[in-house]
């Protein structure tokens, strides 16, 4: 029975497939820390910057988002062959997925999926804008074998909801699925899901890579935080002036909300206290099979929850602010201010295992066929998580976290705020009516300190 | 039941035999053999999962072990080949797992699963496919009885054994009026029953049983019902909050506490050395296998050492912080070694010969300390397809542990629960 609960037996990072690696002493460490004087820190740095928009002029705010417009770059033939390459190496990971090592932690499948896609990529978007624009593996092909135009158009009132739905059931996937790193598993997932959706481009055009593509929707929204659009609109401007765009989906808000929601349950999932609610011991964590059905009902009911109180605090500013403004346009455009905070969350959370993980990526490509190659001249090569070990560097990897996440939801209150003011076109009133919003955002920022510095069990 | 044509004696010094090809370094590699297809032997690692940070170390060991084995030319000179499948540290993946071993994958046997609720979930599994499963996981559940004839565990004790085998140290040195502190749940209560017992055998007593809930990170509140005339604290505390709760002990008890007595399975691969574990000092553990080199280190301990990769500290040779799970992974590379001497014992050819394996396992006894048991001498017991060997006991000085006891292999014996000979294959 012991080793069922060894002390490493408590995973202390992710439970994300792909992704997980645990370690005891980091956690044990972070335990360790002033944890409660940093939380408390932290919070009070948001309410401050709440308390300062009371006393910044209007322009202020105004200023931080200004941007100053450039011109696009436009070479549309190099996003094709850079896509037309992304998909050979896509047809490759889907190859060696389904007849490389069988390790998850030695096959670039799930590596490049998990740890390269979805935790740095996505995370990059956010800085470097919509990489995926080039690294979609279906426009090239398009544009190579697509028709001139397309065969049918897709309902304009279908909006972003198939985006919705699959970023469910990606979560589904990523949280409760008992093998999403498999490689054979996860390469049959990614070959079906994109043959469906190159079959939906070919028949609806690229139209059906915005609409019902969950990548693109993904990266569509993180980079509108970047610095720099090079696409048309192009130009240069304070993080999030891109919030809002025209021709913007009316569900482009409700999208980054699900995706804050998803990634919060990433983190409440793995606590003490999420597993005590759902007769877990955190010990004795029984693995994932035993949790699905629960781990699925809490993240309907993380998301559902995030949304609905954030609806409240939209709600009930605009009763305080006295606007005149359509509850379901605030909403929508006040939804994207939540954006940073989904980033921050991002980031901060896969962290730890991106540092594990993207060494067994960098051994994985100096011997992509297991065969005990060593292409990139890199053997001995030992993957370590030592710096888990070390109070020093766990101090350092926390506060670093714990700083992306005070950092977001600055960004996030600042954003609300900027929002606000091309909504209600008055300083007054957007001050009032992002004041639930600010205290939402505050509170935010204490459980996601918590969630740091939360002991973990699954 | 396919009538079996190999006699335990022929087994026996088919074994012998196998010990002495491992051990000649001129003998061809892999030109003996009828046949030069890998055996192939399925890995259940908990790459992802609660058991990810020993997956790791599991899956150094067994490379190290596979390098070693097909260098010294192989079983029955056949190249060893490790298909390697994460079981997500999942009892149903684990069930999966072997299926796909025996239907997917073809292996010859499986192998390699460390924590307990897998072997649970994967044993019936592995029955159901007649497929050796050799787990390293130390738990009680294969000599207590309850899982099946395929499932064997010849590389490391079972937690039984070591808990009982503590007895005659702690109450001849350090105390017999002894107090312990447990998680409050299976794993917590085996330690409670097993030592309560083994130390009243001993003629000592346990004053306080102190159950801390699983939930519990603070502990502070606990230590005033520890009895002042407590002569040992007995701790087996696990998960995150076990530095905290180092920590507390040593703020509750300051400079005057009572002998204190663990298990490493609390700070396996974490560096004692650290800030906060200074109260551990002058403390005792258990230790499966002394992490740190001591003085009179065997060629065996230093070879293994060095196929792994670990330095004189426990740690990666490639990172002094990279502590490893030296108390355990040992298990990985006996076992291999094991499930060589079984194969060549039995003159294994292929899946058909998967019983006529198993029963030449069966029929092992001693386990000299070598380069395949660079952990100690050990017995196997075929009955109860559990192997006993030394457990040694350490003290923390100068932030390293220093081996002061070693138990006999009699200390860690207890009477059978099983005999699975008897069972049908």
């Amino acid at each position: 029975m012991r080793v069922r609960i060894f002390l490493f037996c408590v995973k202390l990072m992710v439970c994300a497939p792909g992704i997980a690696n645990a370690h005891v002493s980091e956690q044990g460490f972070v335990l360790l820390l002033p944890t409660g004087i940093y939380t408390f820190a932290g919070v009070s740095v948001v309410a401050l910057t709440v308390l300062a928009l009371f006393a910044l002029p209007p322009g202020a705010v105004r200023w931080l988002f200004t941007y100053r417009s450039v011109h696009a770059w436009k070479c549309p033939a190099c996003r094709h062959v850079t896509s037309l390459l992304s998909f050979c190496f896509f047809a490759f990971l889907i190859y060696l997925g389904l007849f490389g090592s069988r390790n998850p932690l030695s096959n670039l499948m799930p590596l490049t999926f998990w740890t390269v896609g979805w935790v740095a990529l996505v995370s990059l978007s956010g800085v470097f804008g919509n990489i995926w624009l080039w690294l979609n593996p279906w426009s090239g092909i398009y544009r190579l074998i697509g028709p001139q135009r397309p065969l049918m158009t897709l309902p304009q009132h279908l909006d972003l909801w198939p985006c919705l739905a699959l970023l469910v059931g990606f979560a589904a996937f990523l949280l409760a699925d008992i093998a999403p790193d498999d490689p054979t598993r996860l390469a049959r997932f990614a070959a079906a899901y994109w043959a469906v959706t190159m079959l939906g481009v070919l028949v609806f055009g690229p139209n059906w890579l915005m609409q019902c593509e969950v990548g693109h929707a993904i990266f569509h929204a993180y980079a509108r935080l970047a610095l720099v659009r090079v696409q048309a609109p192009a130009g240069v401007g304070g993080p999030g002036w891109q919030v809002h765009q025209a021709g913007d989906y009316r569900l482009a808000g409700l999208f980054a909300l699900l995706l804050l929601g998803v990634g919060s349950f990433d983190g409440i999932n793995e606590t003490f206290w999420w597993l005590g609610k759902i007769g877990v011991n955190p010990l004795e964590f029984p693995g994932r099979s035993a949790v699905v059905w629960p781990t699925l009902t809490g993240l309907i009911a993380a998301i559902t929850a995030l949304v609905a109180v954030f609806a409240g605090t939209v709600w009930l500013g605009m009763k305080m602010g006295g606007c005149g403004v359509k509850f379901t346009t605030a909403f929508s455009c006040l939804a994207l201010s939540v954006l940073p905070i989904a980033l921050v969350y991002h980031i901060a959370h896969y962290l730890t295992a991106f540092l594990v993980n993207i060494q067994y990526t960098v051994a994985a490509l100096s011997d992509p066929f297991a065969t005990g190659a060593d292409w990139l001249g890199i053997q001995p090569f030992r993957v370590t998580t030592g710096f888990f070990n070390q109070i020093d560097s766990v101090r350092m990897i926390w506060l670093t976290q714990a700083g992306l996440v005070v950092l977001g939801h600055v960004w996030s209150v600042l954003l609300s705020h900027h929002i606000a003011l091309t909504l209600f076109n008055s300083h007054r009133r957007a001050v009032l009516a992002t004041l639930p919003l600010s205290l939402f955002m505050i509170a935010y920022t204490f459980l996601g300190l918590w969630l740091l510095a939360a002991p973990k069990g699954a | 039941m396919p009538k079996l044509m190999t006699s335990r004696r022929s087994l026996l010094k088919g074994a012998a035999a196998g010990g002495l090809l491992t051990a000649s370094p001129l003998v061809a590699r892999f030109a003996s053999a009828q046949s030069s297809a890998p055996i192939k032997i399925g890995f259940q690692q908990h790459a992802t999962g609660i058991g990810a940070a020993y997956g790791r170390w599991y899956g150094r060991t067994t490379d190290a072990a596979v390098k070693a084995i097909n260098e010294a030319g192989g079983i029955n000179g056949r190249p060893v080949e490790i298909i390697a499948e994460d079981d997500g540290t999942d009892p149903k993946r684990g069930a999966e797992v072997v299926e796909k071993f025996a239907n997917q994958h073809g292996t010859d046997v499986a192998f390699g699963t460390l924590f307990s609720h897998v072997v649970y979930g994967s044993a019936p599994a592995a029955g159901e496919q007649k497929m050796p499963y050799f787990v390293v996981s130390e738990g009680h559940h294969v000599a207590s009885g309850k899982l099946n004839r395929y499932t064997l565990q010849p590389g490391i004790t079972d937690v039984k054994s070591q808990v009982q085998a503590m007895a005659p140290y702690v109450s001849e040195n350090l105390g017999k009026k002894v107090t312990m502190i447990f998680p409050d749940f299976a794993f917590g209560h085996d330690h409670r029953d097993f030592f309560t017992a083994a130390i009243e055998a001993q003629g000592g007593e346990v004053l306080e049983h102190i159950a801390i809930p699983p939930t519990e990170t603070s502990f502070t509140k606990y230590f005033p019902k520890i009895p002042r005339d407590t002569e040992v604290l007995y701790h087996v505390m696990v998960g995150p909050a076990v530095l905290t709760f180092v920590k507390e002990l040593g703020e509750f008890f300051g400079p005057s506490s009572p002998e204190i007595f663990g298990f490493i399975d609390s700070l396996e691969a974490v560096d004692l050395s650290s800030p906060g574990l200074e109260f551990l000092e002058g403390t005792y553990f258990w230790e499966g296998n002394p992490r740190y080199a001591q003085a009179d280190q065997t060629s065996f301990d230093k070879n293994f050492r060095a196929a792994v990769g670990v330095d004189e500290n426990g740690a990666s040779v490639s990172d002094p912080a990279d502590v490893s799970t030296y108390a355990h992974m040992f298990g990985c590379w006996e076992t291999l070694h094991v499930i060589k001497a079984g194969m060549e014992a039995a003159d294994y050819q292929g899946p058909q010969d998967r019983q006529k394996l198993i029963e030449a396992v069966e029929a092992m006894s001693d386990m000299a300390e070598s380069d395949a048991h660079p952990q100690g001498p050990k017995v196997f017991n075929g009955k109860t397809h559990q192997v006993f060997g030394k457990q040694y006991i350490s003290r923390v000085e100068g932030g390293k542990l220093l081996r002061v006891h070693a138990t006999s292999i009699e200390d860690t014996l207890y009477p059978d629960e099983v005999d699975y000979t008897t069972m049908t294959f």
